[in-house]
């Protein structure tokens, strides 16, 4: 069914990851390239921070290991001196399985991230537009995006932040919710705190900056867009801000209780949040559980990106059920599939005689007729053919899901077709000629363009169908 | 309309129960208070619509007044509080204070069906008078019981927060700064109902010569309501006092008139009796 090949931060350093970086405009060019292969039918890469893999479908009958091998080679003239055991190459229910994990984000740097389920369909989106996504890729990848809202919602997977940055903003929102309005301040400076810092300036915090050099500190206001205050007018800054961050490589306590004493009575009360983020610490712990003010430090942040990365590792056990809930479901559909070229043909060839015959009439007997008859008879020549193979395509169906050892397998009956039908043969002349009018019936032959991704109740139709 | 007030009744029950679950799974769910299901809300106001039929039917059904019986005033309180609910989620992300609002509401309509002893007028009471005194009385009350609400559930973010376990992440909470304001704005709506509720029933019982036990034990808890809340708000106004020291004054004010309520369906003796 489909070839997964690549390298991720699991099996690569980010020093050979990058040699596989490639830009967003070379990625058509590069899908277009693989799908000139014999063997590949259909492609698609993922090429995230974290990972590069190149998803490919087999063109028919040609065997994943060497849609596999096409694909490595492909990958590896990305990065001539990257060692190659960097590639790890996945076919079949395996690639199945590993792509529905990596779409629900249990195969990402961050288990539960949620930018991966975007990324792998920008993926989708980049290879339709390049020509590259067939029937067997998009229902694939249909289900990968299904099976990874599924598990999103199902389980806590993505629950809780887990960043010391991201859990330090979600607890000022918990406090002040809304943070427009609010205005934080920025003692001293740091990378960490400099983060903290523009997450609450982009939910609208207002900035206030003060450090011990006045240089520095306007630098940093400056690049952060900030407002600069000076060190003495730390203590009268503390009353008009609801967050400090502090950050300060000071060997002591630089604000005091007295110090968050006083800036209560000027807030009259009004809740105020302590980020220290400073080793030692910048605040002194007496201030921990005065009323309206809460103190997080490091550790106390670590320990809840802690909590929360323990959480989500309990929720992947949950969503690796489901996943693999889902790839048998997806199995059990390509099995079927295996199928549609037999189905096809058959259809073909019995359409295609019918057609003959009916055209040697139109010529005698029935040269009478005019548009309306020709076109009722067309009808009913299809629907013949429909109700005639009913019955054998699902059967053909069955064998290809079936594992019974009891009925023939499709290989059999496959060769059993072939054979009775004649349909490795070239059919006759005028059978050649004869051809379906446009407006006959669907036939299972898969769509030569790829529509764009259904949304999940689309999904559930398509696997229906 | 006898079979479509006690029809209204059951499916107001059903209602107001499956609200409660959905409040309950809500808070249950992990994420933000942004990400939440607005069916607790949309089930309780289908509740509150079969709620205000029964009241209006059963009225219709006994010829009462609906404030003239001990019965149609505590189902009507529910439906105040959960009316003020209704109302303060549309202006702040309140919705988790459902959970506690609906089990009340629903413990208020069931539980009223077992205190229907109507109220019994004194002839020396005004008519009007009376009716003013219980309907802002019952105002009140559904004020004070989301407020309550609100104030609860600061407390119990404000403790995850102090102690750091697991800080209220994820949680369907609504905000520290969304429930005080909360509180304070429903104290402030429902104090001056209070103060008439206060001022009205002291009226009254100048009248009553012999007051039973439970009516001085109503007017006592009603006068420390009044004292209770009347500080909360004061002490914010002037000294700046909120947070936790507020949501415990609160509570503690809302407890009394819970316990007003209680003496009432306890031992309900009415206006002049």
């Amino acid at each position: 069914m489909i070839s997964v090949v690549g390298l991720s931060h699991k099996s690569a350093a980010i020093e050979v990851r990058e040699q596989f970086a490639l830009p967003a405009d070379r990625i058509p060019a590069l899908l277009t390239a693989l799908v000139a292969r014999p063997e590949v039918g259909e492609a698609l890469l993922v090429s995230t921070c974290n990972r590069v893999e190149l998803v490919a479908a087999a063109r028919s009958g040609a065997p994943l290991e060497a849609v596999a091998r096409a694909s490595r080679e492909v990958l590896s003239a990305l990065a001539p001196g990257a060692p190659r055991e960097a590639l790890y190459a996945l076919t079949g229910g395996g690639a199945v399985k590993h792509l529905f994990g990596v779409a629900s984000s249990l195969d990402s740097l961050v288990l539960g991230e949620p930018q991966i389920l975007g990324q792998v369909k920008e993926a989708y989106e980049v290879a339709r537009r390049a020509g590259t996504v067939g029937a067997v890729l998009h229902r694939t990848l249909s289900r990968a995006l299904h099976t990874a809202k599924l598990v999103r919602s199902r389980t806590a997977i993505g629950s809780g932040q887990v960043s010391v940055p991201s859990v330090a903003a979600e607890l000022a929102r918990r406090i002040f919710g809304d943070l427009a309005g609010h205005s934080v301040l920025l003692v001293g400076s740091g990378e960490m705190a400099e983060t903290v810092a523009r997450l609450l300036q982009t939910s609208g915090a207002r900035l206030l900056v003060v450090g011990r050099t006045p240089e520095k500190v306007s630098a940093l206001a400056r690049s952060v867009g900030g407002e600069a205050r000076l060190w003495a007018d730390l203590v009268a800054t503390l009353g008009e801000v609801d967050v400090v961050i502090t950050s300060t490589s000071a060997p002591g306590h630089v604000i005091e209780l007295e110090h968050v004493k006083q800036a209560q009575k000027k807030r009259r009360g009004r809740s105020q949040f302590f980020i220290d983020l400073a080793v030692p610490r910048d605040v002194s712990p007496k201030v921990q559980g005065r009323d309206g003010v809460f103190l997080y430090n490091i550790d106390d942040l670590s320990q809840v990106v802690a909590d929360s990365l323990k959480t989500r590792s309990r929720e992947a056990l949950q969503a690796q059920e489901i996943i693999d809930a889902e790839v048998k479901s997806f199995d059990r559909w390509a099995d079927a599939e295996q199928a549609t070229p037999i189905i096809v043909a058959l259809r073909e060839r019995i359409r295609a005689a019918l057609g003959a015959e009916l055209s040697r009439s139109m010529k005698g007997r029935l040269r009478h007729l005019g548009e309306p008859e020709r076109d009722a008879l067309e009808t009913m020549l299809d629907a013949s053919v429909n109700r005639l193979l009913h019955g054998p395509t699902t059967r053909l169906r069955e064998a290809a899901t079936l594992a019974d050892l009891d009925t023939p397998s499709l290989v059999e009956l496959t060769a059993a077709i072939e054979h009775v039908f004649a349909l490795d043969e070239e059919p006759e002349a005028d059978l050649a000629l004869s051809e379906p009018r446009a407006s006959a019936a669907p036939s299972a032959v898969p769509r030569p363009e790829a529509p764009e991704l259904a949304s999940a109740p689309d999904v559930a139709k398509l696997g229906a169908r | 309309m006898d079979a479509l007030a006690t029809v209204a009744f059951y499916l107001g029950v059903i209602a107001y129960s499956a609200a409660c679950t959905l409040f309950f799974l809500d808070l249950a769910r992990q994420g933000s208070p942004a990400s939440r299901s607005t069916w607790g809300p949309r089930v309780l106001s289908a509740a509150a619509l079969l709620h205000t039929v029964h009241v209006i039917t059963a009225s219709l059904v006994t010829h009462r007044c609906p404030v003239e019986s001990l019965h149609f005033v505590l189902s009507f309180s529910a439906l105040v509080a959960v009316a003020a609910f209704l109302v303060a989620r549309k202006f702040a992300s309140l919705d988790a204070v459902g959970v506690i609002v609906a089990p009340v509401a629903l413990t208020f309509m069931v539980g009223a069906q077992f205190v229907g002893v109507e109220v019994t007028q004194d002839p020396l009471i005004s008519r009007p008078l009376l009716v003013m005194h219980v309907t802002a009385n019952v105002l009140g009350v559904g004020l004070f019981v989301v407020a309550g609400a609100a104030s609860l559930l600061f407390l119990v973010l404000e403790r995850r927060l102090q102690n750091k376990r697991g800080a209220g992440l994820g949680s369907r909470l609504p905000s520290l700064d969304t429930l005080d304001g909360a509180m304070h704005r429903l104290l402030m709506s429902g104090f001056p109902l209070l103060t008439f509720g206060v001022v009205t029933g002291a009226l009254f019982s100048r009248h009553l010569e012999d007051a039973s036990g439970a009516a001085l034990a109503r007017t006592l808890f009603g006068f420390l309501t009044w004292i209770v809340l009347a500080a909360v708000l004061l002490l914010r106004r002037i000294a700046g006092v909120r947070g936790r020291r507020a949501a415990y004054g609160t509570l503690a004010g809302v407890l009394c008139v819970l316990l007003v309520v209680a003496v009432y369906a306890v031992r309900p003796g009415g206006h002049g009796t």
